[in-house]
């Protein structure tokens, strides 16, 4: 460990700048017994492999079966892996038993409001922490970065006597006013890191041509941010999709519940009551689409958008 | 860079103002607001009365439920947070080599985490369940012990980390990210000189790594000491307080509708003893973090 030959601050914030458009990076190590001259390594390397996949993919197999299970099924002993007949109307009746309509609007209207501003707000300030010059602008970046460590919970009490002051308690306005006014801190940090690698010649060109900020804003620098904010808006699309705290302090009336709050309660054993969990496991499914579409659909951003979140940290 | 220095700042400003306001209302106001509420009595309904430090002296010498919130907490942190890096980095470095199918391995370890937490919790509470779950049955079917899980007051925690770490794949993703970054060129140099495999772990990887795992450490700490949803769906706390974590004693005397009068102040005395906790784990990691991070880098 006495010298290295590189320096690490260099080499490891380089990933950063260039992840933004390509393929991670090649893994550097060699491929396991490659040589072919060791194939029990080879053997136990697919074992590991088909293990960790399993451990994966198995409780989620094992929800879509229940899913198909009549009610009585899923209580047989001992419990059999695959239903013997399949009921399928679980995934319209469970879904039914809940409202998931509703639940599914609330939940979509939520989101999308909260995506909209919580990306919007975040460009704007990481734009201007990043390529315009004021007093005070490096205070308030600390500011935002030192707010990314600071606990959620410390708000939680005086933000609901706040909105509760202000009748907001029983709306949607705690889960959706936040995200307009920069609500993740996270979002304006990763923003100012994607501005400050955008060459200031490309401004200056568009300054020339009589551009003002908001033209350039939206124009040119929109355009040429686009992974950043695609990641931040899959990002704040899962945080508010899965919420759960804030709506269960925030909403008291069922039918404003976003699905996490509704998806809870269906299982939440009152008076005794065996939860139906083959409804669940349908209905359970159908909460978990939306997600699963947009990470399958949007692989590379997820992969990416942390990936060079790790790299950037480090700067 | 730019000269048109008036048109800079107002635009700045203008840019800014969003996160300015809601960083003022949203994180600083209710961080002050928060240290007066944990002095006060206050039930939500009528103005909260300044009271001291009795809320402080009621969860230290009065309430029976605190010292075991603050166990359970403690448990939980002490057994996830070592499970979650070293399982994580161990599958990020597996995940970093060049097989046939790694994509596939990456992407259903990663999975999990996209999932909405209540869909993956209840999930896990039909497969821990000791009749009818996949656990035991699996396990039976291997002639293995097993359990009742979240019943039990000695394994609901072990329960509740196992159901967490179903989302190593968040710690995962980030070391991946770290382990890419180290350059390709040690890890031949270490070859050409002929070091095994453990000599390339702990004087190559490791030291590379050493400032994201500082990062994971705070980052997983502050989280698990935060933990809610688990216990909160899975056990309600129980059995006994064995699973009754800080979090979710906070959210049972500041919210919970079971009829019960909140107690917003007292749990904002709750919500500090947590935050300090924090800033402790964050002062102290940070701290000693000279003694095992390599770093070269002066922080701007």
């Amino acid at each position: 460990m006495t010298t290295l030959p590189t320096d690490p601050a260099e080499t490891v914030a380089a990933p950063a700048l260039t992840a933004a458009g390509e393929e991670p990076a090649h893994p550097p190590s060699r491929p396991p017994g490659s040589t072919g001259k060791r194939p029990l390594r080879t053997t136990a390397w697919y074992a590991t492999a088909l293990f960790v996949c399993a451990v994966m993919i198995v409780p989620l197999l094992w929800m879509i079966t229940i899913g198909l299970k009549s009610r009585n099924a899923v209580f047989e002993l001992p419990p059999r892996l695959l239903p013997h007949e399949f009921s399928w109307r679980n995934f319209i009746d469970g879904p039914q038993a809940i409202h998931f309509p509703r639940l599914l609007l609330n939940s979509t209207i939520i989101t999308a409001l909260s995506v909209l501003g919580g990306v919007m707000t975040a460009m704007m300030a990481g734009y201007a922490l990043a390529r315009l010059r004021f007093p005070g602008r490096k205070l308030w970046f600390y500011l935002f970065v030192g707010s990314m460590l600071l606990p959620g919970v410390v708000g939680l009490i005086p933000l609901f006597q706040l909105y509760k002051s202000i009748g907001w308690y029983d709306t949607w306005l705690p889960l959706i006013v936040p995200a307009f006014f920069g609500g993740n801190p996270l979002f304006i940090f990763l923003a100012r890191q994607y501005f400050l690698a955008i060459p200031y010649s490309i401004d200056e060109a568009a300054k020339i041509d009589g551009a003002g900020h908001l033209r350039i804003f939206v124009s040119v620098m929109l355009p040429l941010t686009r992974p950043a904010w695609i990641t931040m808006a899959i990002l704040a699309f899962q945080a508010s999709w899965n919420d759960f705290l804030n709506p269960l302090v925030y909403l008291y009336s069922a039918d404003k519940w976003p699905l996490s709050v509704g998806m809870a309660q269906f299982v939440s054993p009152f008076a005794g009551q065996t939860p139906n969990w083959s409804y669940y496991m349908a209905t359970n499914l159908l909460y978990m689409l939306p997600p699963l579409i947009l990470f399958f659909a949007a692989q590379r951003y997820f992969i990416q958008g942390l990936g060079s979140l790790g790299s950037t940290t480090q700067k | 860079m730019s000269r048109n220095a008036g048109s800079d700042v107002r635009a700045g400003y203008l840019f800014i103002a969003p996160a300015i306001i809601g960083f003022t209302v949203f994180v600083a106001y209710p961080l002050v607001r928060s240290f007066y509420l944990a002095l006060t009595k206050y039930n939500g309904l009528t103005d909260p009365v300044f009271v001291g430090l009795a809320n402080f002296r009621r969860l230290f010498t009065v309430d029976p439920a605190f010292w075991p919130s603050l166990r359970a907490t403690g448990y939980l942190v002490v057994l996830y947070v070592p499970l979650s890096l070293a399982i994580g980095l161990a599958l990020a470095m597996f995940c970093n080599q060049r097989f046939a199918g790694v994509r596939i391995v990456r992407t259903l370890a990663y999975l999990p985490v996209v999932l909405p937490a209540v869909a993956t919790i209840t999930l896990w509470k039909f497969i821990l369940d000791p009749q009818v779950g996949l656990l035991n049955t699996v396990l039976e079917k291997l002639h293995l012990p097993t359990s009742t899980w979240l019943q039990s007051p000695t394994m609901s925690m072990p329960s509740i980390v196992l159901v967490m770490l179903w989302g190593v794949g968040g710690t995962m993703i980030i070391f991946l990210a770290a382990l890419q970054a180290v350059p390709t060129e040690l890890y031949e140099a270490a070859r050409v000189d002929g070091a095994g495999p453990y000599a390339v772990f702990f004087r190559i990887t490791m030291p590379m790594i050493s400032p994201i795992m500082l990062l994971q450490v705070i980052l997983q700490t502050t989280a698990a000491l935060q933990t809610f949803n688990q216990p909160k769906i899975l056990t309600g706390g129980g059995p006994g307080f064995s699973t009754n974590v800080l979090m979710l004693s906070i959210y049972n005397n500041g919210f919970s509708n079971l009829g019960r009068i909140p107690q917003l102040g007292y749990a904002s005395a709750q919500v500090w003893v947590l935050f300090i906790l924090i800033i402790a784990v964050i002062a102290l990691t940070a701290k000693f973090s000279s003694l095992w991070t390599y770093s070269d880098n002066t922080p701007d």
